[in-house]
């Protein structure tokens, strides 16, 4: 499998690599991604690369990916190149309208590429008194909630519960199970 | 030396997490850096696997990477292994001794890990360490995984012991920034016994022993060659192709291992790879066999032609000279799969945008965000004090999250580290002697001015130089992740205790006269505080310190949270907020012609109530905490 994970400097974006990490750890899978530190870490861009299998290299190249998690819609549109043919594209979406774009609808559909958005920060308001800092949680669950072959919702959640601190684990299984079913629904 | 390794369980690590455990499995004493992107995390690392292992290392931030580097090697001078971390410009700074120590008959290891950021992403250059240990005539290994970098780094501290010689591991950013599953523990080493031996001819440089050693070195270099050709076929091997090969690659680095993927993804067998991991001194021997063997040769390796150079002849290969490769830019996969494409003739290597995804992305209006200081980020609310102070001074600035004050309108050069002084030294210089006086105000954060600041103020002291020298205090090193730094006064190791080096102190100390401190989100104070202290510097001709302080949001400190609203009636839509304030939280509504908070990003700082001219963004009545 081969993932991309976009979003923007400060969303917390590294923090899925280390649970998709973990999940393939316990199966004993090989595996190797590429994270971005530094400068562009800083509001900018990011994007983090994450292969599990036979691989060498931690770079997915375009059009290869087999699912693009997307913290942040425009980032996601604009890395969508980089899925494969038939690809997954989990998206955390603050504007809808921009889905109604008839070249980016037709491009989804010749890929055969489907779409599994979820409005974020809507649902963080509404469900976690607005704490923004649970988004990648919510975006593991929504990941797993869409199939594609990532880590089903009990495996992801083995891994936030090692990764992350023990006082947040009950909103961490809660916000993750938002996630999940926010994209199962649909 | 003999390393006992026990298998064990795998672990996924950051590669320089991996690098950080060879360092400290290989039995080093002494480990040293200055951080700097991509090589930050190696030492705290370091510092976290010596405490859970319990063993007596040093590990440290120097003030800067000279310091760093002859910090470690004069531990090895004891016999001890010792390494010193940094990232590729920073072996500019520390080039001085590098050099030297190059020619010394050493007695411990020393190990230099320069980590290269091809691209760049976050350096001021994208130049090639390699060329580095070329230039100083060090043999450098160049590794293509973690588990590889950590397992070099075992191996540059036999061979730096062996050839008594300083030796360099470059590993690039895709090694450093790599996660990847590896070995989970290897049993250390224990350090050896520490004893320094007076012997002048063995640690003075001076000009007669340099005579003696040089020619040494040149032997060495022949010697370590020889070793390279022969005895690391770990690292330096050829994966054949099936039956007769159409091309023959020599790969270095990250280079190889995108190379490797890329040509099993496109079922590409007919094609030999013969992979470096020693690029200088170059196995010339083995690489002209190889070179022999084939019809056709490609050199892939970054950032520079370093193996290429190597080459007694490189006129039938094809690399960055014939610029078969491009001569800039990181080797990404998309990269060499089209230059795999134009080699052999394959179109259906190259991918390449599709056109309705790049029609919707223009209609769309899409682009990449570029980097921004934080929300809430002190930064911003110093350089809007020091513009609106002084709109028609020349700004210069410093390498840091600052430098991203340039989307303020508030940086006007960059350099490198310390150059914020030295700029605003030639920028007085050149218009003191054409008799003019604009005012110069620049601004330097906290570690980077213990890292090169110093000298440059001294300077500018003493020949009586006028301009205000802005210190953004942020209690960290933020721009590579948050390190301490002399200002911080916190060390790494458990129970290793530093002591706070004071900014205001050390700039009186320098003969600074005029030394003021003032809380950075306070821009009515910071405003009058940079007309006083330009006033000061004009009229006494010397420079004067303002040291804007508070707290990084990254250090995530308490604060009182005054949430704001952008009055819609009030706004008039000039953008005078987003042009010189620039915050990820307060942006501009191209539909409604005017600004409005975005709650995505607001950290409700409260500093924004007082940038709007207008008096429209206003903190939110009855909820403040
Ligand atoms: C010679 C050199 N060493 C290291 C770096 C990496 N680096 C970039 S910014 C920075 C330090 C910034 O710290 P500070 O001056 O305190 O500013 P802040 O980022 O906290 O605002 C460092 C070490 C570099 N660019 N050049």
């Amino acid at each position: 499998m081969q993932y991309i994970i976009v979003g923007i400097g400060g969303q917390g974006i590294l923090f899925a690599g280390k649970v998709l990490g973990a999940v393939a750890l316990e199966k004993k899978q090989r595996v190797t991604g590429s994270e971005v530190h530094g400068m562009a870490q800083r509001g900018g861009s990011v994007i983090s690369h994450f292969k599990t299998g036979d691989f060498i290299s931690p770079l997915v190249r375009a059009g290869e990916a087999d699912v693009l998690l997307a913290f942040d819609q425009n980032e996601g549109i604009r890395n969508l190149h980089f899925l494969r043919e038939g690809g997954a594209f989990v998206v955390n979406v603050h504007d809808r309208s921009a889905f109604d774009n008839l070249k980016l609808k037709e491009f989804l559909e010749e890929r055969r590429i489907s779409l599994f958005p979820l409005e974020g920060y809507s649902l963080l308001k509404e469900h976690m008194g607005g704490n923004f800092l649970f988004l990648n949680v919510l975006l593991m669950g929504a990941m797993s909630g869409a199939g594609v072959g990532a880590p089903s919702l009990e495996d992801t959640a083995a891994a936030v519960k090692t990764l992350s601190p023990a006082k947040f684990e009950d909103a961490n299984m809660k916000v993750l199970k938002l996630g999940y079913e926010a994209v199962v629904k649909k | 030396m003999e390393v006992s390794r026990r298998v064990s369980a795998r672990a996924i690590l950051l590669g320089n997490e991996a690098i950080a455990r060879g360092i400290v499995e290989a039995g080093c004493l002494v480990a040293t850096a200055y951080p700097g992107t991509p090589s930050s995390e190696i030492l705290p690392a370091v510092a976290k696997y010596a405490d859970e292992l319990g063993l007596p290392m040093s590990v440290e931030w120097g003030v800067n990477e000279k310091v760093a580097f002859e910090e470690a090697a004069a531990a090895s001078f004891t016999g001890a292994r010792a390494c010193a971390v940094m990232k590729q410009v920073g072996l500019n700074v520390a080039a001085d001794p590098f050099m030297s120590i190059a020619h010394y008959q050493l007695k411990g290891g020393l190990l230099l890990v320069s980590s290269d950021d091809p691209g760049p992403h976050s350096s001021q250059t994208e130049q090639d360490s390699r060329y580095f240990a070329m230039f100083a005539k060090v043999p450098c290994f160049d590794p293509a995984t973690a588990e590889e970098a950590r397992e070099m780094v075992f191996d540059a501290f036999d061979l730096s012991e062996r050839f008594g010689i300083v030796t360099m591991l470059r590993p690039s950013v895709r090694v450093d920034h790599c996660r990847q599953d590896v070995q989970e523990k290897i049993t250390p080493l224990r350090p050896g016994p520490v004893k320094f031996e007076k012997d002048p001819s063995r640690w003075v440089c001076l000009p007669a022993f340099v005579r003696i050693n040089h020619p040494k070195l040149n032997q060495k270099m022949v010697d370590i060659r020889e070793a390279f050709e022969k005895e690391f076929a770990k690292y330096n091997y050829e994966v054949p192709a099936k039956g007769k090969a159409t091309l023959g690659i020599v790969a270095s680095g990250s280079a190889f291992a995108v190379v490797s993927d890329i040509l099993k993804g496109a079922g590409r067998d007919d094609v030999s790879i013969l992979k470096i991991g020693t690029p200088h001194p170059l196995p010339v021997k083995m690489v002209n066999d190889f070179i022999a063997r084939h019809d056709k040769v490609l050199f892939l390796e970054e950032t520079y032609p370093v193996m290429e150079m190597q080459l007694p002849d490189r006129t039938g290969i094809m690399g960055r000279w014939n610029g078969v490769v491009p001569g800039a830019g990181e080797l990404l996969p998309e990269v060499i799969a089209g230059v795999l494409a134009r080699v052999l003739g394959d179109d259906s290597l190259v991918g390449g945008a599709h056109p309705l995804l790049k029609e919707a992305i223009e209609e769309l209006k899409i682009l990449p965000r570029r980097p921004m200081l934080c929300p809430g980020c002190p930064h911003r609310a110093s350089f809007f004090s020091i513009r609106q102070a002084l709109p028609n001074s020349v700004n210069p600035s410093d390498i840091g999250c600052y430098a991203l004050g340039v989307n303020q309108k508030a940086v006007d050069t960059v350099i490198d580290m310390g150059a914020s002084i030295t700029a605003s030294s030639g920028l007085f210089l050149a218009q003191k002697a054409v008799g003019e006086e604009k005012p110069v105000v620049a601004t330097i954060g906290d570690s980077t001015f213990f890292h090169m600041g110093l000298p440059g103020l001294v300077s500018a002291v003493y020949n009586r130089h006028a301009f205000v020298l802005a210190i953004l205090d942020n209690a960290t090193t933020a721009m590579t992740g948050g390190q301490a730094n002399p200002a911080v006064g916190t060390k790494l190791r458990k129970g290793d205790e530093g002591k706070r080096v004071d900014i205001e102190g050390a700039c009186r100390g320098c003969g600074v006269e005029y030394v003021r401190t003032v809380e950075a989100y306070d821009v009515a104070a910071g405003k009058a505080a940079v007309k006083e202290a330009w006033e000061h510097a004009k009229s006494k001709g010397e420079p004067a310190v303002l040291i804007f302080r508070h707290p990084c949001m990254l250090l995530r400190p308490e604060q009182p949270s005054i949430p704001v609203e952008v009055d819609q009636d009030k706004c008039i839509g000039c953008k005078f907020c987003i042009n010189f304030f620039n915050c990820p939280g307060l942006v501009f509504s191209e539909e409604k012609g005017k600004a409005y908070i975005d709650e995505r990003f607001c950290v409700s700082c409260g500093v924004c109530v007082s940038v709007c001219p207008h008096g429209a963004i206003r903190a939110t009545s009855g909820e403040v905490e």
